[in-house]
């Protein structure tokens, strides 16, 4: 479902990704580990469309990113660290907004209250403006767009920094379902704990290069801490 | 519903929540109706005391006793300019020039083109009119509206957000400005509602109701090049802050500064002279004129002296006037030219700032611009003419046969009746749309450039989304 080809990305002298090749399937969830500035965002944004790469392809579903960019990001939903919402808006209009501009129509306020609370929203919550909302509440939002859009692929951008244990493991409960209804899911993260919880496969980025790819299931969180200390020496 | 519309459906909602709708709207409400109460009661009462005092006037004219007409011609008559109802939107340069000439004997009046000689300086913070607060106001209003309606989505992240779902920018970008424009169109509706009342208690309201849509066109590109330009910034500059800080420059520049350096500049490039120039070299022309006339008519270039029998002196009144029309004519005209051209050098800077564009087409629409006040100054001259050539004339045919009892003659009523009372048809409408003609393509040539300007700014974001 996601996929790259050998991809490149340079800013000036360095290189942001270095020939990386790697492919999410529908159903598994892929943990990116590495340091800050090791290129894993570069890599999100170029799977957006929102950066060129320069070398290598892309790919969504089989489509190459940098040629049918509308059509590719049809398919995606895209959840940053922090979700952005409209703050004078309430959680509710905030759904029916970003699904009506994904899809072309508009979710009623019941079908937005639906997903809202099946995102784990109070209903209560889902009236209030989001201006208020902490942030796992906005990341609720943020899957819930995406289930709205019906997202065969979610791009998860350090997904679980900042969010306080039980709102991560909220989170990755919903990460696990959505992964269980077939969806593809590439995640960055520093987390080597949420990393190992909820991945299928981890791979480890270092100055660009995909330095390591391994199955979740076949070590322990001590073995992957081992490994990843190990690569970032 | 396009994407645009739903964008701007949003981004109005949080216009109207966020309370910068109601606050500018009831400032532009409070402004707009002030300005338009005071102009447009001022023009209604102007009317009709102008209307009155032009009757009187006439009336005591008519009535005055018995004299030798010369007398009568030195008493003269009085014009009042009419006062276009669309002056109470855009009163031009109504408070600067003069409304009333007197028509008097031997001489065109100089009140009228002191008045106008200020007018040139008028380029500066104005009087509170309706014009005046969309010219120099509605586009700080646009700027504070639209400032960061894209560099604070690209600061939030709302606009990655937004562009993840497969939206376009270019429709982002259309979304915020149908919603600038809305917002625009609802904070300036007081506005169109003075222009619809003043056309619809207008005297001339078919011509007026034409040169309403015109202006209503105008202003409508006025504020199109305001929304597109605010837009491009926002979506050009780093952060908000220096969105605003760009617009306010711009503002600042193009609001204040530069129809100010172009007034002044006009006024450098074609220098009209001072009262007191304008005065001693028509005098002194004049005096030349007369003389050489004298001299060839009645061989002394001693004007109104002995040498000239009183059985005379109808003729030489006769001679004197049509010899000071030619000099006038030319003086006059030499002086309203350079009032012309520096009002087009102006329109002509209009091309590097819309407001000086947008100011010049605004007065001519509504007739109070220059052009305006020299027709109103050149009809009152044709009537000051006739009335003395009809004065003259009956001076050769009654005085001047007496010989030296010239100034026993008294003209009676039947002369004063002569003189027909001043009826004055402002231009119309198409001639105000030719006299606006180069700041009307100031202003579209503007309109263009901020569109181009906003394209670019939309190319090169799409570029550099991040």
């Amino acid at each position: 479902m996601l996929e790259t080809r050998s991809l490149c990305k340079r800013f000036g002298e360095t290189l942001a990704l270095d020939r990386v090749s790697l492919s999410v399937k529908p159903g598994e969830i892929y943990c990116l580990l590495g340091a800050n500035g090791d290129g894993k965002t570069t890599l999100i944004n170029v799977f957006l469309g929102f950066l060129t790469s320069d070398g290598g392809e892309a790919l969504v579903d089989g489509l190459d990113v940098a040629r049918n960019s509308l059509a590719t990001k049809a398919r995606l939903a895209y959840i940053p660290e922090q979700v952005m919402l409209y703050g004078a808006l309430t959680g509710i209009e905030n759904l029916r907004y970003f699904a009506a501009l994904a899809t072309g129509t508009e979710p009623s306020a019941t079908d937005a209250e639906r997903l809202l609370t099946a995102a784990g929203l109070d209903a209560a919550a889902t009236r209030r403006r989001v201006a208020t909302y902490s942030k796992g509440m906005r990341q609720k939002v943020g899957i819930a767009v995406a289930m709205a859009k019906g997202a065969r692929a979610l791009l998860l951008d350090e997904p679980t920094s900042g969010l306080d244990p039980k709102a991560a493991a909220e989170f990755s409960q919903l990460l696990r379902r959505s992964r269980d209804e077939g969806v593809a899911i590439l995640a960055t993260t520093h987390d080597l704990f949420h990393a190992k919880q909820t991945g299928s496969r981890i791979g480890i980025m270092r100055q660009g290069s995909l330095v390591e790819e391994v199955s979740a299931a076949d070590l322990s969180h001590a073995d992957l801490e081992a490994l990843y200390l190990e690569h970032m020496r | 519903m396009s994407p645009v519309v739903r964008i701007a459906r949003r981004e109005a909602l949080e216009m109207w929540r966020d309370g910068r709708l109601v606050a500018a709207a009831l400032i532009a409400l409070a402004l707009l109706a002030t300005a338009f109460a005071i102009d447009w009661q001022r023009q209604q009462t102007y009317e009709i005391e102008r209307r009155a005092a032009q009757a009187l006037d006439y009336d005591t004219w008519l009535k005055q006793s018995d004299r030798h007409p010369h007398d009568a011609a030195h008493q003269g008559m009085h014009v009042f300019k009419p006062l276009p109802a669309l002056a109470s939107i855009d009163p031009g340069i109504t408070p600067y020039a003069g409304s009333t000439i007197w028509l008097q004997a031997h001489r065109q009046s100089e009140m009228r083109f002191r008045a106008v000689q200020d007018a040139t300086g008028l380029q500066r913070f104005g009087n509170l009119s309706v014009a005046w607060v969309l010219q120099v106001l509605a586009p700080l209003i646009v700027i504070v509206l639209g400032f960061n309606m894209l560099s604070g989505e690209r600061e939030q992240g709302t606009l990655k957000q937004t562009l993840s779902l497969g939206v376009r920018l270019r429709d982002i970008v259309f979304g915020k400005a149908l919603a600038l424009v809305s917002a625009i169109t609802l904070l300036l509706s007081p506005a169109l509602i003075a222009l619809i009342v003043a056309v619809a208690t207008s005297e001339r309201a078919s011509d007026d109701g034409l040169r309403a849509v015109a202006l209503a066109a105008s202003y409508a590109a006025y504020f199109a090049i305001a929304v597109a330009v605010v837009l491009a910034i926002s979506a050009l500059a780093r952060s908000s802050r220096a969105s605003i800080a760009w617009l306010l420059a711009l503002w600042i520049v193009g609001v204040t500064l530069l129809p100010r350096a172009a007034a002044d500049l006009a006024r450098e490039l074609y220098r009209s002279p001072s009262r007191a120039e304008f005065s001693k070299a028509l005098d002194g022309e004049l005096s030349a004129a007369h003389e050489a006339a004298w001299k060839r008519e009645f061989s002394t270039t001693k004007r109104w002296g002995t040498e000239l029998p009183l059985a005379r002196w109808g003729e030489a009144l006769r001679l004197d006037d049509r010899v000071g029309y030619e000099v006038m004519d030319k003086h006059f005209a030499a002086l309203w030219q350079s009032f012309a051209d520096q009002q087009h050098a102006q329109a002509l800077a209009g091309t590097a700032t819309p407001i000086l564009a947008l100011r010049k087409a605004s007065m001519s629409l509504a007739g109070t611009d220059f052009a305006s006040h020299r027709h109103f100054a050149q009809a009152a001259e044709r009537h000051r003419r006739t009335m003395q050539d009809i004065i003259s004339e009956d001076l050769v045919h009654h005085a001047d046969p007496r010989g030296a009892g010239h100034f026993d003659y008294q003209a009676n009523h039947d002369l004063w009746e002569k003189i027909p009372p001043f009826n004055y048809a402002p231009p119309n409408m198409a001639t105000a749309i030719k006299e606006a003609g180069i700041s009307l393509s100031a202003l579209a040539l503007n309109l263009a450039f901020a569109f181009c300007f906003l394209a670019f700014a939309l190319r090169y974001r799409a570029r550099r989304l991040l």
